[in-house]
């Protein structure tokens, strides 16, 4: 009975969190304290170890356990655990809405700029990745950024005769027809992952609603998504749908990364994490990156941005002294430094140097053109969010199904159901 | 010892093995259930319980947008349900017929029709993406180079091909399981019915129809209760091949995948919603718990009258 599997699992979850997690009173007992790292980062395990190490050696008296859980997993076992109140003393937090509910309900420890002195060099939307949805307290010092963006291949571009990148999307429409003339694939992204729909969007819609101005009025209930810039943004979607591969709507999200990786297509439009990806499969790729172009001569550009994930101390934990401590060397310069020039991450803070070519360029962009992703920093706070309303949306949207009318009007009606400003609008 | 003293024992030791059943049931099934049906009357922020709040998660349920994505779920467990039945049945009573009829090498035939039941789903669901696969798939390659260029297509990607490939592979994985239960009904049929059919005349056909096939009424009421139940809880084949949110564009949602998503959230598109989830765990229950029930009643009231 899938009911029962389901409740089951998060049962199995809550036994397994009870019996990982180091009871109050254990820990303080004993000379040493061991402290609990959870995260989702499976891929991170021996960054993340030897890290530890290093603090372990400087900090005699306190280990640390860092114990990563499955991605598709991880908020529903982290959850489980802190509204039973156990879970792990570190806790590695998904940005804005995830998690903003366990914030409200007090399950971490509010940081303040004297105990995580690293929170002061950090910009006020970069912190807001990691604060509650109701009172807007610090409970996370946020350690990385993520920015949408065009990637290309250089080489096609070359081979096809595309000389200049592309400033406006009618300039990016020739640059795809002439790539296309040249026999290869104008574009990598497809249709069979919403998600991926979705920060197609977040990438070159801006310019069409008008970046953070909209972002702001539609947060203050001053305009709603069926503004008419919000509607060019959805058909702004559907129109590049005949730059996908064949058959764009069953591609899924590994082979339509695959294509772009494997040097079939030109363009790939994502997110600058996609470079890890794609360099895993294919190390010798050359990828150039550059933001979304404007939508006329006459708009502005933008480069969609948000921070994602960020370290916070449970607020149950045995040892709150031992726990900031370790969250404070999370905070220093020489971790920032290994999280960049290890894993590639675009940093938080400031003074990490970057020297990774490909990550220092969009940092740059990220600075003078950033505006935040719509749907992830405003409105996943309750369902429906706008984005469980979008990545099926954008499905229907390119092949017909819907229209782009349509899909903003679902759109409002299911964020003004639980958003406050939007209430009552439509 | 006296016969009665002997049928005390004989029930206490029932008893006694009956308890770690019980248990389990009452533990993992009852418990849930019951939790559920009080969640569903709470406000939650996240998985943080609020107020009591009555049947309001279950008029939330009927709003839009979870009213639209209900009906739409419905409809697909419910032609799941009848595809599955026409289909995956059908070809399973001819396959335990043609079972049953041949004599050399059933063993073997019976082995082959049943192996894939006891592959793992997650690999099925990956074997059959990588053979439909838009690009890269054997199947469209074949299809493209025999010339039926138009058939190539992204069967699990189209919102109107992407259920129907579903139920195919549900029935390539499971059609051996109604297969050995329909085997195992004629096995148990008594020869003499079938011998004294032919002796009157009666042909094959006529056999199957008016003999073989009444009495294996008992097997056809398990076998459709068991896909009721199934259809109406269908949730790993969708999870492994559409995601939680039921892709290409809620192609394959189904009521199992939208509670999921409802109550532990998407990692995705975000928050999670334990009231209307909950809520929807109960009409699921309900939906699934009355259909069982009615559907083997009447099935066994029509066992009785052939």
């Amino acid at each position: 009975m899938k009911i029962t599997y389901t409740w089951l699992r998060a049962l199995v979850a809550a036994l397994f969190a009870a019996t990982t997690v180091v009871l109050p009173g254990t820990t303080s007992a004993s000379a040493a304290t061991e402290l609990t790292f959870w995260s989702w980062r499976t891929e991170d395990k021996a960054f993340y170890e030897s890290q530890i190490k290093l603090f372990e050696a400087k900090n005699p008296g306190i280990t640390v356990k860092f114990t990563p859980y499955l991605n598709t997993e991880y908020n529903a076992i982290v959850s489980t655990a802190l509204t039973a109140g156990k879970g792990p003393d570190i806790v590695q937090l998904r940005p804005y809405g995830a998690m903003a509910n366990l914030m409200d309900a007090g399950s971490f420890l509010p940081l303040t700029t004297t105990s995580v002195p690293a929170l002061k060099k950090l910009s006020p939307g970069i912190l807001a990745a990691a604060q509650g949805y109701k009172d807007k307290k610090q409970f996370g010092l946020p350690y990385a950024v993520s920015a949408l963006g065009v990637m290309y291949n250089p080489a096609i571009l070359s081979a096809s005769g595309v000389n200049a990148l592309p400033q406006t999307m009618s300039q990016m429409v020739a640059a795809f027809e002439k790539v296309k003339k040249a026999g290869y694939l104008p574009l990598g992204n497809a249709g069979g992952n919403g998600p991926a729909l979705e920060q197609l969007h977040a990438t070159i819609g801006p310019s069409y609603y008008g970046g953070t101005q909209f972002f702001n009025d539609v947060v203050a209930g001053k305009k709603t998504f069926t503004d008419k810039g919000y509607v060019a943004s959805l058909k702004a979607v559907a129109d590049l749908a005949k730059y996908m591969p064949a058959n764009y709507q069953g591609i899924d999200y590994n082979t339509a990364r695959g294509l772009f990786a494997n040097e079939k297509a030109a363009f790939y439009i994502g997110g600058n994490y996609e470079m890890g990806y794609f360099r895993s499969l294919n190390p010798s790729i050359n990828i150039g990156w550059f933001p979304a172009p404007k939508a006329t001569a006459g708009s502005k550009r933008y480069v969609g941005t948000w921070g994602d994930g960020s370290y916070a101390i449970n607020s149950k934990t045995a040892d709150q002294a031992a726990a900031l401590k370790f969250l404070n060397f999370l905070g220093t310069k020489e971790f920032g430094q290994a999280l960049v020039d290890e894993i590639a991450f675009i940093p938080t803070a400031p003074y990490v140097k970057i020297n990774d070519q490909a990550v220092k360029e969009i940092n740059r962009w990220v600075k003078t053109l950033g505006t935040p992703f719509l749907n992830v920093v405003g409105f996943r706070y309750e369902n429906p969010t706008s984005s469980s309303i979008l990545q099926p949306g954008f499905q229907k949207l390119i092949v017909g199904g819907t229209t782009p009318e349509q899909l903003a009007k679902d759109v409002q009606t299911a964020v003004a159901s639980w958003y406050g400003p939007q209430k009552g609008k439509s | 010892m006296s016969k009665s003293g002997l049928k005390r024992d004989q029930h206490r030791a029932a008893l006694f093995l009956l308890v770690p059943g019980i248990l389990t049931i009452v533990l993992f099934t009852t418990v849930p259930a019951l939790t559920t049906l009080s969640y569903s009357l709470f406000a939650w922020v996240g998985f943080q319980r609020g107020d009591f709040i009555g049947l309001d998660n279950f008029l939330r349920l009927f709003e839009y947008p979870f009213r639209d994505q209900f009906f739409m779920v419905l409809r697909h467990n419910t032609l799941v349900f009848i595809a599955v039945m026409i289909f995956q049945t059908g070809l399973g009573l001819l396959v335990a017929y043609a079972l049953f009829k041949v004599v050399r090498g059933r063993r073997a035939y019976r082995t082959i029709v049943f192996l894939p039941v006891i592959f793992s789903l997650v690999i099925v669901g990956y074997m059959w993406q990588t053979l439909l696969d838009p690009f890269y798939g054997p199947i469209n390659q074949i299809l493209l180079k025999v010339g039926l260029t138009d058939w190539a297509l992204p069967w699990l990607g189209d919102t109107r091909t992407a259920l129907p490939t579903l139920v195919f592979i549900n029935l390539w994985r499971w059609v051996g399981f109604p297969a050995i239960v329909f085997l195992a009904g004629l096995n148990a049929i008594n020869q003499e019915f079938i011998e004294a059919a032919r002796i009157d005349g009666a042909s094959e056909g006529q056999i199957f129809r008016k003999i073989l096939f009444p009495l294996l009424a008992p097997s056809l009421t398990i076998i459709t209760v068991l896909t009721f139940i199934g259809a109406f809880e269908w949730f790993d084949l969708p999870f492994v091949l559409g995601g939680s949110n039921g892709s290409p564009a809620g192609a394959t949602d189904t009521l199992a995948l939208m509670f999921y998503r409802l109550s532990f959230g998407s990692v995705d598109s975000g928050a999670n919603n334990v009231g209307v989830g909950s809520a929807l765990g109960v009409v699921i229950f309900t939906i699934v718990g009355l259909g069982a029930a009615l559907g083997s009643n009447l099935l066994r009231r029509r066992e009785v009258e052939m």
